[in-house]
């Protein structure tokens, strides 16, 4: 029998911690995907993920089911990497970090090498050039492309409207051709 | 504080700059410590006898830990240091065909958190996950070899 | 009224994203017909979704959970009551392994309420707190585990008993050659 997410959502409601351990399982990559893709930096990435985690929970009793339980840790996700960045502002990120790693992983490299070389690359370069951006154009390029959302459910994590969200889309996609170029 | 107020003012300053600094560090998502390249992660093997007494000098420091277990004899074997990345292994051969393999999880209220997985050969033996302070350490023991038993101290620091 | 290639371009990520109107949309959608440049362009806008999708992916794939949740229950952890922690520590500790083909022994010790100070944080031994190593969990795959906190001398040992029998059951007692404690 499987436990429907309610049901493990109203055991956390009343503190069960293992409960809370399946929807974590079942929900830690996609958090993580999406503060990766706002934070760049893996440990930062982890950090705040975990964190999200952690307020989900201790916020849980809040959670009465007028989303889906993963919209609501997402949101909580995204305005953590927004916080996150507001309060670290680190220096910019040099591309040569990241390039180490494509060099490594030529070796396990499948039928069409080059044209996966390259894909890694742009993925690598896209990574750093999104880093690049400010907090609120981060947060709408990596939930469309992540979740694929719509631009009311951003404008409502973000708290603006739809055609911010469309306006801030457009700005950061030309932001990111210009500096990917040759790569796309 | 007595001390603080001979110091000349641009260092008082500096100071009070400094832990302003600190005050404003992202508290909240518990990232004291950002920024920390690596930890530090020694490994002393020990052998522990019960055939007849002995002290090995070079263990002077931990006597009062190693007395804790009750051997008669403690003979320190080998010492390893490795940096180690965080969320990366450190792997250590352990005398008897023995690795020890060390990840850094995080660190977080001046504690490092090391999962440590001890094997034989290729069998695990013991899978564990311990909130090390930092510059402190932890004994893994119970592994028989050369008719005695051996005790791993485990010590990691932030670098 | 006809667009030049300008305002389709400006309009394709939105287009793409499903969010324009039925007759923009429309719009957008014939001129892709005749133009090979904003055909491009909305080439490159897909790759950019794509790439990002796929990066984020494979880097998350290789997240592995334990380290992960470890991390969240140590948060959690540290703000709840000390009985809910004792509760879910138990729990932890003394659960059956999930593996049906093992059945390792776990028995913990725990020496003259050492390890209460893991659990009653601050208490009586506030000074020596911070020099403790704490243990989060420990598996024996198969093996007798002991754990022993002393906090006078801020010791903490995580003793194995090898369990000579192999597959035996479990054997209660520690086999000889370990520790007196
Ligand atoms: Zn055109």
């Amino acid at each position: 029998m499987e436990i429907s997410e309610w049901d493990l959502i109203q055991k956390c409601q009343k503190g069960d911690v293992t409960a809370y351990e399946e929807l974590a399982a079942k929900y830690y990559r996609r958090v993580f995907m999406v503060v990766l893709g706002m934070l760049h930096h893996q440990e930062d990435a982890m950090e705040v993920a975990q964190e999200t985690f952690y307020r989900a929970f201790k916020n849980i009793n809040r959670f009465k089911g007028g989303s889906s339980f993963y919209t609501w840790l997402y949101r909580i996700a995204v305005n953590l990497a927004i916080d996150f960045q507001r309060r670290q502002k680190r220096g910019v990120m040099d591309f040569k970090e990241n390039m180490d790693e494509v060099i490594v992983e030529t070796e396990r490299l499948g039928s069409d090498p080059y044209r996966e070389v390259r894909d890694r690359e742009l993925g690598e370069r896209l990574l750093a050039a999104i880093d690049q951006l400010t907090p609120d154009h981060k947060a709408v390029i990596v939930m469309r492309a992540v979740e694929g959302l719509s631009y009311k459910e951003i404008g409502r994590t973000l708290g603006c409207s739809e055609g911010t969200v469309m306006s801030r889309l457009h700005y950061a996609r030309k932001k990111l051709q210009e500096k990917l170029g040759s790569y796309l | 504080m007595k001390a603080k107020r001979k110091l000349p003012r641009s260092l008082f300053r500096a100071a009070l700059l400094f832990s302003l600094w600190l005050a404003l560090l992202p508290a909240p998502l518990g990232a004291a410590e950002k920024g920390q390249p690596g930890v530090q992660v020694k490994i002393g093997t020990i052998l522990a006898t019960n055939q007849a007494d002995c002290s090995d000098s070079q263990l002077s420091k931990m006597k009062q830990q190693l007395e804790v277990i009750k051997y008669r004899c403690y003979h320190l074997v080998k010492e390893e240091s490795q940096k180690a990345s965080w969320l990366a292994n450190a792997v250590f051969e352990i005398p008897g065909g023995r690795s020890l393999v060390v990840m850094p999880q995080e660190y977080r209220n001046n504690r490092i958190s090391l999962k440590v997985r001890l094997l034989e050969g290729e069998k695990p033996i013991v899978d564990t996950t311990v909130r090390v302070p930092n510059r402190g350490n932890f004994l893994l023991g119970g592994p028989a070899h050369e008719g005695g038993v051996l005790i791993l101290s485990i010590s990691a620091a932030t670098q | 009224m006809t667009r030049d290639c300008e305002e389709i371009k400006s309009l394709l990520g939105a287009w793409l994203d499903g969010e324009l109107g039925a007759s923009e949309a429309a719009e957008v959608r014939l001129h892709l017909q005749g133009c090979a440049s904003c055909l491009g362009e909305k080439a490159r806008l897909e790759k950019l979704q794509s790439s990002l999708k796929s990066v984020l992916e494979a880097k998350a794939s290789q997240l592995a959970f334990e380290p992960f949740w470890a991390g969240v229950r140590q948060r959690i952890a540290e703000e709840r009551p000390w009985h809910a922690r004792l509760i879910d520590w138990a729990r932890a500790v003394l659960s059956p392994p999930r593996l049906a083909w093992a059945i390792p022994a776990v028995i913990i010790i725990l020496l003259a309420g050492l390890s209460l100070e893991q659990f009653f944080p601050g208490w009586r031994w506030a000074l020596n707190r911070s020099n403790l190593a704490a243990v989060e969990s420990i598996d024996g795959h198969g093996f007798n585990v002991a754990l022993l906190r002393e906090s006078k001398t801020k010791t903490t040992v995580i003793w194995l008993f090898e369990n000579h029998e192999g597959e035996e059951e479990t054997s209660a007692e520690p086999v000889s050659g370990g520790p007196a404690f």
